[in-house]
């Protein structure tokens, strides 16, 4: 015991790091990861790899030798960044279009804005829809791969919001929702097993990482609205379950939306922004020319939230 | 369903590991010094000069002010010096140094242990608060006769004893409530009774169920002996961090809320501490002035059987109580009186204990040394935790920025201190180190607001 | 084809023609009237907004200039004589010249005069440490070493000294502005006069506590003692709570006192340096080196050592 330690108080400190939080993020993508791989093989094995080393290999590059400051990667950011941008890709992506989507993901969404904490889109996001518009037919190529599982191969052609997008409902009649609970009929890799992403989401909430306002509040707007179109003419609009369960909803409204730099602060905020999400993402798959709209839909509501940090503040103590 | 206060709040361990030990006298020192700023306001002014002889309780400093309290001497001897001394946060205070010979109480004070039951009128019971210098020992060690004297056109519903005890480590309250019950309940009476006989609640916190039965028998046999008593009622509480501030304490148990920059007596509340209740009993029942409180000496790196609860006397050095416990343990890396979460780390262990005294508490480096700041990731933990819905975060950059007329639009003046945004926080950020800062400096610019529109 | 693109320009031509009206007129309605000579006023100025005139910026300090019956409470001691000057031409009035200032950090409780007595671990800024407590020193009026002076500084005038933990004024760059005296929570800067070639004197210390207290918590501390009150001819010295002050309008830098004191607590700087005696080669008449010498040298570097001050007597 050499000299007495003075700081200000408090003198203790909870246990939770940035670097924690993300981890339990990483974890609580395990079971997706896991699903994919088993269902998409190796190759999947390869976007994920290439993904996640790209991510946080530019971390490392540019915080080191562009922006001259100590390396952020190990806060685990980049890795979920990496994991979530290859869950949002086909597992036949080439590794040429996985580094440029990471290139865009860190080098552009993330680090020109100084970093985590400061960017405004979700890098994953802002990938995966830079890829989206830049090859539109290598990312909606949803052909089968290997998978691990022998006697199970992935299905391969369009995802079903994709056949709904060209046919309508008649295209997408034969669809089997226990399938999709468990093993989804083709779709990027985050989208085959709703399973799996609910057991991340019962994780995250259990490890106290994120609030379930933002996502509870995207699926009642969806099942509603869905809900409603649907009632009103079964022939042209799809159920609310159909929607709940393809096209990455669960993966979005889950680990995406819930992104915590994204996002409002408030709970009252997180409803108001879930809520956006949904309505986007339905007036897209309604009427939009994408047959999904989630990437769009956060990343719109993501430009909004300083605005809904203005508006909806928590009750302060003592005020009205 | 137990109450609890209803916005933010956090759940740290509680880690009361001394709870167990009883409250042991620790001995007088050969010398004490007694600080003449042991209470909120104007410090005390020194009524002997070096050479007096004094005895134990007799008074050594007049209050300078409105809003200042008598000190009294805890030992009897020879007054040695009068002058500056360093505190514990190493500021220059003015201290009377006593050295010890025997131990003699001045005329008029009932050193029994005789349980006195009799409440006398008000009038005797504020002069004896006043005249035996009993403050709050809560934390804010705010002059209790003040604090019982509500301003004319308020009145007191509530009296609320604080017996929740919600910082970490700390078990002095708990020890008291467990071996001098029937004197925190008569205090809480005679407060009761200055007040107009408010409905009288005292709060404890559900991790101290010992302490809940013991006071609430002793509520039930007082209220058979006699109706002063009545209207007094045990409420057991939630547990969560920062029960113990005033005004979520009042949250808890009434569902009022203060309104900002408001006193608790605005939303017809007072909040007193068991400890001060038990200090109330002592002076006007006993007529012994606060020259004693309870501290405990604790901390995860301290043996079990280092543990303590001690009865100290007002100026014993910091460093004897140490040495009373063997010394500094090992691993400790700072010592801290108070709470982990709201106390004041010790630079200079040759301080004394004052009034407030509530703990000496080793903390590891492993526990306490602050790790570097990163980024914010705009989790909003500290949001989620801030007991007066505030959003620290943002009070953290507009202070940074300077931005005085934006701090005060997110009310940071409504700031308590409580430290649960710092200990939230992921990405380690000094939050409350810049907070509490910018508080003050908004303060100031509101009061200077208040005294321009006065004029 | 080619209607289409003849509509769009003719629409946007229109729209333009119809938005320059509006803006127009907005601008004429909403002119504000303001005298010519503020913008004039705020052309000699430094414009380095830095507020060290007590203004919020340049253009407010030229509004204030252009208002004010002269220029007596008024100062940019940025731009210094040289610039009041050029604002009094344009206004046509008169300027009184002001003795140029420097900004003076008055401690010297380096890491070696002053040993730590505790660790500070928590944010590192001055104002948040000084309000927790007295520092990590014995001394309680000391500088506390976070660099909030250093941050404060618009001129990068002001650098900590990382061997002596002490910040350090650069008397070329340092523009007396005084933001580092606001910012310094314990008052230890000082804008003292610069003196004539920058030859200055004063008293490196503010510590109040009696003289054994003040000795115990750091080897260069001022103990009250008196000695140089006594020595000074000029009367320029006051010993006031344990603490001397050096009155820098009285002073006539004869370091009488910097002889006399017993701790080393005064400081004359930027006075000619005397080699050591024994040097064999060096005549009285070659020994000075002028501190001009070198322009950037640091005021705590040229801090003469005690003993060849005694000598040059």
């Amino acid at each position: 015991m050499n000299k007495l330690l003075v700081s200000p108080s408090p003198h203790i400190h909870t246990k939770t790091s940035t670097a924690s939080l993300m981890r339990d993020v990483v974890i609580a993508l395990l079971p997706a990861v896991v699903v994919s791989v088993l269902f998409y093989g190796l190759s999947e094995l390869i976007v994920l790899g290439v993904s996640i080393a790209s991510c946080v290999l530019l971390e490392y590059l540019i915080t080191r030798y562009m922006l001259k400051r100590p390396s952020t990667i190990c806060d685990w950011s980049a890795v979920v960044t990496g994991v979530l941008l290859a869950l949002n890709l086909p597992a036949t992506s080439p590794w040429w279009m996985v580094l440029i989507g990471a290139v865009v993901a860190i080098g552009v969404a993330k680090m020109t804005f100084g970093g985590l904490g400061q960017n405004v889109f979700n890098p994953a996001l802002v990938g995966r829809v830079f890829l989206l518009i830049s090859f539109p037919v290598a990312m909606t190529d949803w052909s089968a791969t290997k998978g691990f599982i022998p006697g199970i191969d992935a299905a391969s052609g369009a995802t079903p919001l994709g056949l709904y997008s060209e046919g309508g409902v008649e295209a997408i009649s034969g669809m089997n929702y226990l399938h999709t609970l468990f093993l989804n009929i083709g779709g990027s890799a985050g989208e085959i097993s709703a399973i799996a992403i609910l057991a991340g989401f019962v994780y995250l909430l259990a490890r106290r990482v994120i609030r379930p306002h933002v996502t509870l509040s995207i699926w009642i707007t969806v099942f509603v609205f869905s809900g409603i179109m649907w009632l009103i003419d079964p022939s042209a609009y799809t159920d609310p379950c159909f929607n709940l369960l393809t096209g990455g909803l669960l993966l979005g409204s889950v680990f995406m939306a819930t992104d915590y730099v994204t996002s409002p602060m408030s709970p009252a905020g997180g409803i108001v922004f879930g809520v956006g999400i949904g309505l986007i993402t339905m007036l897209i798959r309604y009427f939009g020319a994408y047959p999904e709209g989630m990437s769009f839909a956060i990343l719109i509501m993501n430009s909004t939230v300083p605005l809904i940090n203005k508006f909806f503040k928590n009750k302060k103590f003592g005020r009205k | 369903m137990k109450k609890t206060f209803s916005i933010g709040g956090i759940h740290p361990n509680d880690s009361k590991i001394s709870s167990d030990c009883k409250i042991n006298v620790l001995p007088v020192p050969s010398t004490v010094c007694i600080s003449m700023a042991q209470h909120l306001g104007a410090p005390a002014n020194p009524v002997v000069a070096a050479g007096d002889k004094v005895k134990a309780g007799q008074v050594i400093g007049e209050p300078a002010g409105f809003i200042s309290a008598f000190v009294h001497s805890s030992v009897s001897g020879t007054v040695k010096s009068v002058g500056p001394r360093k505190d514990l946060a190493g500021n220059n205070v003015n201290h009377i140094e006593i050295a010890v010979e025997g131990d003699e109480w001045a005329d008029g004070i009932d050193m029994t242990e005789t349980i006195v039951r009799e409440i006398p009128d008000n009038e005797t019971i504020i002069s004896r608060i006043k005249a035996n210098g009993v403050v709050g020992l809560g934390g804010a060690t705010f002059p209790t006769h003040v604090k019982l004297c509500p301003p004319p056109g308020k009145k007191a519903d509530f009296l609320i004893l604080n017996g929740a005890e919600c910082e970490p480590y700390l078990t002095s309250d708990y020890r008291i409530m467990l071996e001098k019950p029937e004197q925190i309940v008569i205090g809480a009476a005679i407060m009761r009774q200055v007040l107009g006989n408010p409905r009288t609640i005292i709060g404890i916190e559900d991790n101290k169920p010992e302490a809940v039965k013991t006071m609430s028998s002793v509520v039930a046999k007082l209220k058979v002996l006699s109706p002063s008593f009545h209207g007094i009622e045990i409420m057991p509480l939630k547990k969560k961090y920062p029960q113990g501030g005033e005004k979520q304490l009042i949250d808890a148990v009434t569902g009022r809320q203060v309104k900002s920059m408001g006193l608790p007596i605005d939303v017809g509340a007072v909040v007193q501490n068991v400890a001060t209740s038990l200090a109330v009993y002592d002076a006007v029942q006993k007529n012994r002035p606060l020259v004693t409180n309870t501290l405990t000496v604790t901390g995860d790196c301290l043996p079990g059987d280092r543990q303590r609860n001690f009865l100290f006397r007002i100026g014993t050095p910091l460093s004897f109580i140490v040495d009373q416990i063997g010394g500094i343990p090992e691993e400790a890396v700072k010592v801290v009186s108070g709470g982990p979460m709201m106390g004041k780390a010790i630079s200079n262990l040759d301080a004394t204990t004052v009034k407030g005294s509530s703990s000496l508490l080793f903390l590891t480096a492993a526990q306490t040394v602050r790790k570097a700041e990163s980024n914010c990731i705009r989790c909003g933990k500290c949001t989620e935790a801030c007991p007066m819905g505030l959003e620290p975060f943002l009070l953290n950059k507009l202070a940074r920025n300077g931005m005085m007329e934006e701090l005060e639009e997110n009310a940071v003046q409504d700031c308590i201190e409580c430290g649960c945004c710092l200990y939230s926080c992921p990405a380690n950020i000094p939050l409350l180190d810049i907070i509490r800062i910018a508080k003050g400096d908004v303060i100031k610019i509101i009061r200077g607001r208040q005294a321009a529109a006065k004029k | 084809m080619t209607t289409t693109i003849i509509w769009t320009i003719a629409i946007i031509t229109l729209l333009g023609a119809l938005l320059a009206v509006v803006l127009y007129l907005v601008a004429k309605k909403f002119k504000v009237e303001e005298d010519p000579r503020i913008d004039e006023v705020e052309k000699v100025l430094p414009g380095a907004n830095c507020g060290g005139c007590g203004h919020a910026g340049c253009r407010a300090f030229a509004q204030s200039c252009v208002e004010a019956p002269n220029l007596d409470n008024n100062f940019c001691p940025v731009g210094g004589n040289d610039t009041m000057k050029k604002v009094a031409s344009v206004l046509g009035v008169e300027v009184k010249e002001k003795a140029p200032m420097v900004a003076v950090v008055r401690c010297n409780g380096t890491c070696e005069n002053r040993p730590r007595t505790n660790e500070y671990g928590g944010y590192s800024s001055c104002r948040v440490k000084a309000a927790l407590y007295s520092g990590d020193t014995g001394c309680s009026f000391g500088c506390l070493g976070c660099g909030d002076c250093v941050s404060v500084c618009q001129f990068g005038a002001i650098a900590m000294n990382p061997e002596t933990g002490l910040p350090e004024v650069d008397q070329e760059k340092c523009t007396a502005c005084g933001a580092c005296v606001k910012a310094c929570p314990k008052a230890i800067i000082e804008l003292r006069n610069k003196g004539a070639r920058n030859k200055r004197v004063f008293v490196s210390c503010v510590n109040r506590d009696k003289g054994a207290v003040a000795r115990k918590a750091c080897k260069a501390a001022c103990i009250g003692c008196g000695k140089c009150a006594k020595a000074c001819p000029f009367g320029a010295i006051t010993v006031e709570n344990n603490l001397a002050y050096i009155d820098f309008t009285k002073c006539k830098l004869c370091k009488k006192c910097v002889a006399e004191c017993p701790t080393g607590a005064i400081h004359a700087v930027n006075f000619p340096v005397l080699k050591p005696k024994p040097a064999p080669v060096a005549k009285p008449a070659e020994v000075p080196v002028k501190a001009e010498a070198a322009p950037a040298q640091k005021e705590q570097a040229a801090v003469n050592p005690q003993p060849t001050e005694k000598k040059e007597e």
